[in-house]
């Protein structure tokens, strides 16, 4: 009560919050709300700590008899979306140029390795022939090690601003509730999205992308086993692990963005609330145009366009890792740790 | 050629359950709801639980609970018999439960919450009118209805239309949000008051029925209200504008008196009097002050609470005055006696020698900071309303109508009369918004 007063998203967001804590109708939906209970006043560390707690299943926006045109014009989940969007640009260095220069040097760079060091490799379908293996690794090395410091850097940031609690026993419940979108369930009621009635496929479709893209992780990961430390080379068979894990987590992912994309759509059109949706856009749009090049390179390994197709997913791989700590792609990181907070300081 | 089996007028929980009911017999059904789609629900948007018999709250305890709160009306017993299937036809129909909301544990065992409150009740009763073909028009004020006798012809909107029926369930609410017509008892302290429903609710149809001859119900006086925050909207403000710090305040009238034991029973069966409460205090206007030792033992209010290092300022800040406060506060202070401090239970802590008492939870107004709001009378609902038989038919005098019934707080008056007890108000829309709407599709059969 003797804090300096709040301005801007987080003084709305206070407002709106103090609200919902003398109301308390939706402390069923998510972890949002009864987090929101254990707190009397509110700093921007709990506001940002809520923000990233929120799931954005707007079951407390379509049940709230506050929300616009109420005069009180309660709508936690745009209010929150906002705040997040911010937080995400929050911890992180502002770099000259931004996000599109950061991308284009990842690319050129990439793209003049790729012409420069030429492949090696004669096998037919072989990513060696088109580019040098120690190219490949320096590149993909540098892009990832880039990115990790990035968010590393970030989160640490973010867990202290938000004076983050951690406990082994919390570690399990949020681990848990991130792998089921336990906060995407609405206690049950489902999530109110795209439209006012309640759906389970955005949480459907957010578990095929999810899954999706831990498949092509493993897939990625098998080549490695196979090719350093079983000694087998590219390209593998159809009936390979590399393969079939890159082939069914690429469908998974092209599917479910592709299919989150035409929600979101919908849910745009259906919307009043603030909040910047283009991050959505542009993962979802990367992450469709990973998967659609990752699987072409496998349709593609025996003809002519294969080495162009390798050259683009392996440009849109780097350029992925090179700027995924400033795009949508941390909400899973800043949620995690939201998460864990939440299940230590209820542990 | 009548255009309808079944109108119902008013589109809160008793409205839509009386549609659904009636849907479930008739195939033509229309539901008129007077708020556009996204305030929708009438009252029914501020509920949150529902009071109904159960193995473990027996309907003789339910009764006893009732009857503690005023005498129960001539339709209280049947309703408490009915009330025992409404969670069962709720969770038939969608409806979502979840543990009794934090800060009202005490309700656990009485009362059923349902998932989300009372707006997303009314979105899943329009989900399940929609998917049986209930048809709904939004927007559509109810001005009069029109009668052949004891039978109703038509129901006349606002802009002129007259929609015919063969049965119409009246179940728009009560007359609250009218405060010309609630001045015709209260006077002029009916301007102080607040309303906590829905602006809607200006008893145009209970006039109506009243006009064309209805028996009423229930008392003038009658209605469910709360001491809620002074600065809380004219209307609609709902649950967020209730304040709990009574019972570990000391509440002083405008001239610096307390003027009714604040500790006199636990809160959940004391919140309901303090409404009244207030509303007899001149002005209308009463402030809840108590100090740092128990800011944090109630749900925070809305509104932030005037604070002040001394009693003097507070009450100087709050516009009274300062010397009266501070010798209430001294006496009150000095009438404490010690005692073991448990805001869950009825506790030993009370006054001596001081009138009023405080009876529980008394304990010194002597650590800075001290806190205080200003409350007003809020005005859920009133119950003087319509007159109905047990098939929730209208009288029109000592004779029914032939097709017209109510349900909810329009009748609520055949049950309560003075007090409350909550979540009562959610059980005698569905008892009677079912019975209202079976009745009628059966009346609409029957033509």
């Amino acid at each position: 009560m003797t804090e300096a007063p709040l301005s801007g998203l987080f003084a709305e967001a206070e407002r709106q919050l103090v609200i919902c804590n003398a109301c308390r109708y939706c402390e069923g939906y998510c972890a949002v709300f009864p987090a929101l209970e254990l707190r009397r006043t509110l700093t921007e560390g709990d506001i940002t700590h809520l923000a990233n707690l929120c799931h954005d299943c707007r079951d407390c926006y379509t049940a709230c008899m506050y929300a616009p045109p109420h005069e009180f014009a309660i709508d936690p989940p745009a209010i929150l979306s906002a705040v997040r969007s911010e937080s995400y640009d929050r911890y992180l260095p502002k770099l000259p140029g931004g996000k599109t220069a950061i991308a284009a040097s990842a690319l050129v760079v990439f793209a003049i390795c790729a012409l420069a060091a030429g492949g090696a490799s004669r096998v037919a379908g072989s990513p060696y022939r088109v580019i040098a293996y120690p190219a490949l690794v320096t590149a993909a090395t540098l892009a990832i090690a880039w990115g990790i410091a990035l968010t590393g850097w970030a989160a640490v940031r973010y867990w202290r601003d938000t004076g983050g609690r951690f406990t082994f026993r919390g570690l399990v419940p949020a681990a848990v509730a991130a792998a089921t979108l336990r906060n995407l369930r609405g206690g049950g009621a489902d999530c109110a999205y795209p439209g006012d009635d309640p759906s389970p496929w955005r949480r459907r479709l957010h578990h095929l992308v999810a899954g999706g893209f831990t498949l092509c992780f493993a897939s990625t990961v098998a080549a490695a086993v196979s090719q350093d430390i079983a000694g087998d080379p590219p390209p593998y068979p159809l009936l390979s692990a590399p393969v079939l894990l890159g082939i069914t987590g690429g469908a998974g992912l092209a599917v479910g963005s592709s299919a989150l994309l035409v929600l979101k759509r919908k849910s745009d059109i259906s919307l009043n609330g603030a909040g910047s949706s283009a991050p959505d856009y542009a993962l979802l749009t990367a992450l469709l145009v990973l998967s659609v090049t990752g699987l072409l390179t496998l349709v593609l390994r025996g003809t002519a366009a294969f080495a162009p197709v390798l050259v683009i997913h392996l440009c849109a791989v780097m350029v992925s890792f090179a700027i995924f700590p400033y795009t949508k792609f941390v909400h899973a990181i800043y949620r995690f740790l939201a998460l864990v907070h939440d299940a230590s300081e209820r542990a | 050629m009548t255009d309808w089996d079944v109108v119902v007028i008013g589109g809160g929980n008793a409205g839509l359950v009386a549609a659904i009911a009636a849907r479930h017999r008739v195939p033509r059904v229309l539901l008129l709801e007077r708020a556009d789609s996204a305030m929708r629900g009438g009252n029914t948007r501020h509920t949150r639980n529902a009071r109904c018999a159960s193995p473990a709250y027996p309907a003789a305890e339910l009764w006893e609970d009732l009857s503690g709160v005023g005498p129960p009306g001539p339709l209280a017993q049947l309703t408490v018999e009915r009330s025992s299937a409404v969670p069962e036809w709720m969770t038939a129909h969608g409806v979502r439960w979840q543990p009794a909301l934090a800060g009202t544990l005490h309700l656990g065992r009485t009362n059923r919450f349902f998932l989300g409150g009372g707006k997303a009740l009314v979105n899943t009763y329009h989900r399940v009118a929609a998917s049986l073909g209930v048809d709904v028009r939004y927007e559509a004020q109810v001005t009069d209805l029109s009668f052949d006798g004891p039978r109703c012809i038509a129901v006349v909107l606002a802009d002129g239309t007259r929609v015919q029926a063969r049965a119409v369930v009246c179940a728009s609410g009560g007359f609250e949000a009218n405060i010309d017509w609630l001045r015709k008892y209260w006077g002029d302290a009916a301007d102080n008051f607040l309303i906590r429903g829905c602006p809607q609710n200006d008893g145009q149809v209970l006039a109506a029925l009243f006009a064309h001859g209805a028996s009423s119900a229930g008392v003038e006086r009658g209605f469910h209200s709360v001491a809620i925050d002074a600065r809380a909207p004219r209307f609609d403000g709902g649950i967020a504008t209730r304040l709990d710090s009574v019972p570990f305040s000391i509440v002083v009238n405008s001239s610096g008196r307390r003027f009714y034991d604040e500790g006199e029973d636990l809160w959940p069966k004391r919140y309901a009097i303090w409404g009244r409460n207030v509303a007899g205090q001149p002005g209308q206007i009463a402030y809840s002050l108590w100090d740092s030792k128990v800011n944090e033992l109630f749900l925070p209010p809305m509104f932030r609470p005037v604070v002040e290092a001394d009693v003097r300022s507070l009450a100087g800040s709050l516009g009274l005055d300062a010397s009266a406060v501070a010798a209430t506060v001294a006496g009150y202070n000095a009438a404490v006696r010690p005692g073991t401090f448990d805001p869950s239970r009825l506790d030993s802590c009370s006054t001596e020698g001081l009138e009023p008492p405080k009876s529980h939870w008394a304990l010194p107004l002597d650590t800075p900071p001290y806190f205080g709001i200003a409350l007003r009378p809020g005005i859920t609902f009133t119950y003087l309303g319509v007159r109905v038989d047990e098939s929730a038919r209208v009288l029109l005098g000592s004779e029914p109508a032939s097709n017209v019934f109510a349900a909810g707080e329009i009748m609520s008056g055949n049950i309560l009369s003075s007090g409350y007890l909550a979540g009562f108000g959610v059980t005698i829309g569905h008892v009677w918004g079912r019975i209202a709407g079976e009745s009628a599709a059966r009346a609409a059969v029957a033509r």
